[in-house]
């Protein structure tokens, strides 16, 4: 009783001063921005939602940072050097950062964020593997730390950018408690966290100490809009500044242009969309009726007219922008009597049932699942689309194993390498691979990892393409763009790539 | 004087309102029963290179092209069979279980009464779209579950206007005089009561129609219920969502179809149930 009494208490005394704080520094304006999704954790190690780093890249700083264009510039580190053997990093700290709650940044926070990474904590979230190469961090001095790695691993630098490297306070969390930290988040960022509700948006405001300069908005709500002619209607309505993609469908494209009060943002980005195979059960385990199903296919008129400018086809999972990305790789060709033939040959009866699992908020695709279904249906399947609602798709369809014959998969590939995409679906045992069970596959992507030689490494990382390709595990649709929505209010705003939109130097009028 | 002239007037209008009603259903059931034969290909012929073509600009496409490519007019006509099967089938099935219900609950009362009205009480406070997503969570969405549904949900109107009725029809001589003279339950529920029944019964099927047309378009729009493959009303306006502003037609043929039909199914309940009821008693 006492103790809930003594909480709830602070509880208000923290919303308290946290109204108090935020009242001085209003004049300088609130900027809302809608996310599609609402990424329900806040803690680094426990997300893999692009959703969670458009928030959390405002929250938290990695030890390097990568803006929208895309290069790797010092973070919380202000300088490193890589050993020879590529199996030593030496970061030298920005000094005198503190975490919103007033605990210092120092090579300590370094060590307990990566130890938290990559001991149990870690082991809870799906961060970790992406971190694996890392054997352990030792502190030098207060303002120096060493990366030990198990092997080299070219991605590391950019993926200390992100995600589950971003640094977090120590003594918070271990006063707090880990539940407590996730969804009470403190980090060393441009924003300090004020309130989070779960499905209706999270709250943050300016953090006048932040090393990188004071933000130059006060506040900065997002609301967690998953309708796209909702959030197209919220911005029209001035109600929401930033409508942040994946969501604004190629069909409302045109709404936007003609409005004179907004503005239109495309940049081409690292998100793919497949329709992915059960190569597990049903008629899709054989390898002729996904090619045949891929051949059936017209995406390049797809991709023209539905996508209308704002995507451009792909071969394999991955963005022309990737490392891995293979401009020679032919995949297969439009051809739908080669297909009827490919069934034929593989026992496939007419009319065969074939279900497609798509992400029910996602406009766009639930126009091309029905072009591709026409097409399917045109060589003598029997397909049926059936949307999910994309926590349900996500978590308890994918992973489970429990998906239809293809399924929608859309992927960010933050890093820009074709690693980081085609571990997490083609290895044994990742979340993203329910189905696929293949020695020489897993062989072929372990054996790029430890390369440092970026050419000997995309020599491979295309050899996998290639591979997959040949077994068709998937069916490639495109590479779309990234499409924010912008009220022209909004200024000094740059769309990045991969969602994650830092805003401390975006004002408003 | 002025009492006849008035009732002439209403009499002309309700003549009007049976004429109109059935213009208007009768013409959108003739257009759906030869849909197959005017469309052969069912409206899900897709044609990229003619997508979102504006209507009465071609023969082609009366109605204009949707956002594949597909004409409106074959989807709105072929896409009415939907409607209008889960619609007739619904009310079928709700006529069937409900009046079974009101019967053996007016005329037998006691326990069966007791238990088949509580069921109907649970069944009148529950959320209609909390149902029937707990429904199609579990059991998938289809036509056929479609239908059921709409069975569970609806029959308890049916069974209240029954049980109301028999319970009032149960006391007079005829039923009366018809169970001294030793007459079999069966018998009475069948020859006496049920004949007595059948003009608010068919009132309320007319205008339950039209609901349960509402009821499945609004489901299909959310993407419950049929299969987004197969062109229905609801499901045409759910994939027009993000066109109105850029593509009126893609929505507004649809929603007419469905304004039309309820508009057309209402007029004809209501006249309906002023000839079969002048006094309007039962009036719902």
């Amino acid at each position: 009783m006492e103790l809930k009494f003594t909480r709830s208490l602070l509880g208000a005394l923290a919303l308290s001063t946290a109204l108090i704080a935020a009242s001085p520094s209003l004049a300088a304006g609130k900027l809302t921005v809608s996310l599609s999704q609402d990424p329900g954790s806040w803690d680094p190690v426990d997300t893999f939602l692009v959703a969670w780093a458009t928030v959390a890249t405002n929250i938290f700083d990695g030890l390097t940072y990568r803006g929208p264009d895309l290069k790797l510039v010092p973070g919380l580190a202000e300088s490193w050097q890589v050993s020879e053997d590529g199996k030593k990093i030496t970061f030298k700290l920005r000094q005198n950062v503190k975490f919103h709650d007033g605990e210092p940044f120092n090579a300590d926070a370094v060590k307990f964020t990566f130890d938290r990474l990559l001991g149990d904590e870690g082991s809870k979230g799906p961060q970790k593997s992406n971190y694996a190469a890392i054997e352990k961090v030792e502190v030098v001095d207060p303002s120096t730390v060493d990366f030990i790695l198990k092997s080299p691993d070219p991605v590391l630098l950019t993926k200390l950018a992100g995600y589950g490297a971003m640094i977090v306070p120590p003594n918070y969390i271990k006063e707090k408690g880990e539940d407590y930290f996730n969804t009470h988040p403190v980090g060393t960022g441009a924003f300090k966290f004020i309130s989070y509700e779960p499905k209706i948006g999270v709250k943050l405001e300016a953090n006048p100490d932040y090393w990188g300069g004071a933000p130059k908005i006060s506040e900065l709500d997002y609301k967690f809009i998953t309708e796209p002619a909702t959030a197209v209607a919220e911005l029209q309505a001035g109600r929401v500044d930033i409508v942040v993609p994946p969501i604004i469908p190629i069909s409302m494209v045109p709404t936007i242009k003609g409005d004179s009060r907004l503005e239109l943002m495309s940049v081409p980005g690292p998100t793919v969309d497949a329709l992915r195979f059960n190569t597990r059960d049903g008629i899709t385990a054989d390898v002729r009726v996904r090619k045949a199903i891929i051949m059936a296919v017209d995406r390049k008129t797809i991709v023209d007219a539905i996508l209308a400018g704002q995507a451009s086809e792909i071969v394999s999972f991955q963005s022309s922008l990737s490392l891995g990305y293979d401009p020679d790789l032919k995949g297969l060709p439009f051809d739908p009597e080669g297909a009827k033939k490919l069934l034929a040959e593989a026992g496939v009866k007419p009319g065969a049932p074939l279900q497609i699992d798509i992400r029910g908020n996602d406009a766009t695709m639930n126009e091309v699942a029905q072009a591709v279904s026409s097409y399917l249906q045109a060589v003598g399947l029997n397909p049926t689309i059936k949307p999910y609602e994309l926590n349900v798709l996500l978590n308890d369809i994918i992973p489970q194993g429990k998906t239809g014959a293809l399924f929608q998969q859309k992927w960010g590939g933050w890093t820009f390498d074709y690693d980081n995409t085609a571990y997490s679906m083609y290895h044994s045992g990742e979340k993203w691979n329910p189905y696929e069970k293949d020695a020489e596959l897993d062989k072929l992507l372990e054996s790029q990892r430890p390369m440092t030689d970026a050419a000997e490494r995309e020599k491979v990382l295309k050899q996998i393409a290639a591979y997959v390709n040949d077994k068709a595990l998937e069916l490639p649709l495109y590479n779309s763009n990234a499409i924010y929505g912008v009220n022209k209010r909004v200024k000094n705003f740059t769309p990045a790539p991969d969602n994650r939109i830092k805003l401390n130097e975006v004002t408003v009028d | 004087m002025a009492n006849a002239t008035t009732s002439g007037r209403l009499n002309r209008f309700k003549a009007m309102e049976f004429v109109v009603g059935i213009l208007l259903f009768g013409t959108i059931c003739l257009a759906v029963l030869f849909a197959p034969l005017l469309f052969p290909d069912g409206g899900t012929k897709i044609d990229l290179a003619a997508r979102l073509t504006a209507p009465f600009q071609s023969f082609a496409h009366v109605l204009g092209t949707d956002p594949l490519g597909r004409d409106v007019l074959a989807r709105v006509v072929t896409g009415g069979k939907v409607s209008l099967v889960v619609g007739f089938a619904s009310v079928v099935g709700s006529i069937f279980v409900g009046v079974a219900m009101g019967l053996v609950a007016g005329y037998y009362r006691g326990a069966w009464d007791a238990l088949l009205m509580r069921f109907v009480d649970v069944q009148l406070a529950l959320p209609f779209i909390l149902l029937a997503i707990t429904f199609f969570a579990i059991l998938g969405g289809s036509l056929i579950n479609t239908i059921v549904l709409l069975i569970v949900s609806q029959c308890v109107q049916y069974a209240r206007l029954v049980r109301g009725s028999v319970l009032s029809l149960r006391e007079r001589e005829f039923i009366l005089s018809a169970r001294a003279i030793g007459v079999a339950d069966r018998n009475i529920i069948l020859r006496h009561l049920l004949p007595n029944l059948l003009g608010p019964v068919i009132v309320l099927a007319t205008l339950n129609f039209a609901n349960n047309i509402l009821l499945e378009s609004s489901l299909t729009f959310l993407g419950l219920g049929v299969d987004p493959t197969i062109p229905s009303w609801g499901g045409m306006l759910a994939d027009a969502r993000t066109y109105l502003q850029t593509a009126w037609w893609v929505s507004v043929f649809p929603g007419l179809a469905i304004l039309l039909t309820v508009l057309g199914l209402n007029l004809l309940g209501d006249w309906l149930r002023d000839s079969l009821d002048p006094t309007g008693r039962t009036s719902r």
